[in-house]
């Protein structure tokens, strides 16, 4: 079991390394743009694998999250001047504000409840962003959110920021790990493995679904906040209940509840629009069927393909022993 | 101002009839099934537009011949959806299930885009006008809500109480295994709960065709406030969500006399919310 979960840190260090040399190769300000917003991406899984898919909970609210924390920081650093750094740091602030404000109600009673306050909060977040539009700019959005530097660097290309964005995905996923690997992660697992276990063994489930949601509100948050500087324009549009469902399609997609899995789902969801345009009108419901039939037929994810080739694999190698 | 209060109060007794029914509808199946089916709002979007695309405008039926062959595909369709998704669906974790819906109810919208187009249409002549009762202006549409509903909610009940089928969809809400070890087909139940589910869908899209033009996302609010009237009342209970769709429509429509129109829909998801913290088990205090 050890040997298969190092073969898989070699394997994501890999890819993050992949990931890094694609602008060496590429030039082209649409490819570097979509690896951006795939890394953003990748970030935002990785807090949502904390509540829906290691504590089985279901979050349809992350566009609502992520259009908080995109507004926070955007709004804080164009509107008063303050370093985005320092309203970056507030948009996570306000992500751990809405998973303790918004987890309280609806995770202290067992159901579905999570799953129709997020959506209904994220539809909220909406409807305030469109109206609001002396603050939000309603339709028309927020522009000129500026860019930052990092120490003498400032990050004015999409590379630069590609780059800083990437070493932030990679210390959140290292981060990420060691939650899932410590006492927290553990309980996280029991209350999506067996709820009744671990309430008899005096453990306070509320707590850890809120404390789930909280880290998955501050991932998303931060995510919206990186967004917003990296378009340096946002719009109410852009935040619907799509965006939030694209997000648990890629946590799905990839592995629920693995870290690596998250990665390869990140990626391929954001690449599939770009693979699949061939398609023209037909692409949108090809890839719903295509999602519909991996929720059914692979709930675990692509990455439990590699575990059942090697099954095989395994199984032909042990008959072939045997002649 | 006693006008505009009363008119607000009967057309907000009518959205809230349709709440009431939206949260019908989904109950039905999460009694029998225990799949949450956020599908439910394409449904009715797919109801309006079989019924005024496919039946009225295109093969330029009447409205009571449109309106009873519409029940009818839907409720064919039912069965399929039943066969294909929810009997399927009934084993696995609720996040399987949950997204299993949400995709069908993607794959819906895809398919009314490609079958009927992008552009938005409404049915003309349906339901259209006003009638004056004192001097109070109701319409016409507001009125037929009403009493359909009244007329829906009556029938389902005498359905749930007086015929077998009925009474076995109620044990079944009750306890699934419990109604199974007594020999109650609990997947013939689950067809019967979305055939029934799919024709309230069907009529609700009718329904509220004269109020919204018909497009792909013209029930995503209903569908919304539908899940809040649930939980308002009591999620799982059905006069529950009766009385939470009828607080919802009233308590929006008044609230609109304060607040800008614009916010107007954010009223029942700051009721929902509301309701969480203090009374987690609504109004009536009952989850089934």
């Amino acid at each position: 079991m050890k040997k298969i979960k190092s073969k898989q840190y070699i394997v994501m260090a890999a890819t993050f390394v992949i990931l890094a040399l694609v602008p060496i190769f590429i030039n082209n300000n649409y490819y570097i743009t979509i690896l951006n917003q795939m890394v953003i991406n990748m970030l935002v899984v990785f807090g949502l694998n904390f509540i829906t898919g290691l504590t089985g909970q279901m979050n349809l609210g992350t566009a609502g999250i992520y259009a908080l924390g995109a507004y926070t920081s955007a709004l804080l650093s164009r509107n008063f001047g303050i370093s985005p750094w320092l309203t970056m740091i507030a948009a996570v602030f306000v992500g751990f504000l809405i998973g303790r404000g918004l987890g309280y109600p609806s995770l202290k009673m067992r159901g579905v409840y999570l799953s129709l306050t997020t959506l209904a909060f994220s539809e909220i977040v909406r409807i305030f962003a469109t109206n609001l539009v002396s603050i939000t700019g309603g339709t028309q959005g927020v522009k000129n959110i500026p860019r930052f530097a990092v120490g003498f660097i400032q990050l004015d290309s999409n590379v630069k920021y590609f780059y800083f964005v990437l070493i932030v995905t990679i210390v959140l996923c290292l981060l990420s790990i060691k939650i899932t690997h410590s006492k927290w992660g553990r309980e996280f697992r029991a209350v999506k493995d067996n709820v009744d276990a671990i309430e008899s063994l005096g453990l306070d489930i509320k707590k850890i679904k809120i404390r789930a949601f909280t880290i998955a509100a501050m991932y998303g948050a931060l995510g919206g906040a990186l967004y917003a500087h990296f378009n340096q324009f946002i719009t109410s549009t852009s935040f619907t209940t799509d965006l939030s469902i694209s997000y648990v399609i890629m946590l799905m997609i990839g592995g629920i509840g693995n870290i690596f899995g998250n990665i390869i789902g990140a990626i391929v969801i954001t690449l599939l629009p770009e693979l699949l345009r061939f398609l023209g009108d037909y692409y949108q419901i090809t890839y719903c069927i295509l999602v519909l039939l991996c929720a059914v037929f692979l709930p675990n994810g692509l990455i439990s393909l590699y575990g059942k080739a090697r099954h095989l694999y395994e199984k032909k190698s042990a008959v072939k022993g045997g002649e | 101002m006693w006008e505009i209060l009363i008119q607000l109060i009967v057309s907000g007794i009518a959205m809230g009839f349709i709440y009431a029914l939206v949260g019908i509808e989904y109950t039905l199946i999460w009694n029998a099934s225990g799949v949450l089916n956020f599908s439910h709002d394409k449904m009715i979007t797919t109801g309006a537009y079989i019924f005024g695309g496919t039946y009225i405008l295109g093969l330029g039926m009447d409205f009571i011949p449109g309106i009873i062959v519409s029940l009818i595909t839907v409720a064919i369709l039912g069965i399929v959806i039943a066969k294909v998704i929810f009997i399927p669906l009934r084993n696995m974790t609720m996040i399987y299930t949950i997204m299993a819906t949400v995709m069908l109810g993607k794959i819906i919208v895809e398919a009314i885009r490609l079958i009927w187009g992008p552009v938005p249409f409404s049915v003309p002549g349906f339901l259209i006008g006003t009638v004056k009762i004192g001097s109070t202006v109701i319409s016409i549409a507001n009125i037929a809500i009403i009493i359909t509903a009244s007329i829906c909610v009556l029938a389902l009940q005498l359905f749930l109480y007086k015929t077998k089928p009925g009474k076995a969809m109620r044990c079944v809400a009750q306890s699934r295994k419990a109604a199974q070890l007594m020999g109650i087909d609990v997947t013939s139940v689950m067809t019967v709960s979305v055939i029934i589910s799919m024709i309230i869908c069907c009529l609700i899209g009718i329904l509220v065709s004269p109020l919204l033009n018909i497009t792909t996302t013209m029930s995503n609010m209903i569908g919304l406030k539908g899940f809040a009237a649930g939980i308002i009342g009591g999620f799982g209970y059905l006069p529950g969500s009766i009385l939470g769709g009828l607080c919802i429509g009233i308590i929006e429509n008044i609230a609109s006399m304060v607040l800008p129109s614009v916010y107007k829909d954010i009223v029942a998801f700051v009721l929902l919310i509301i309701f969480l913290l203090i009374r987690p088990k609504g109004i009536t205090g009952k989850t089934r």
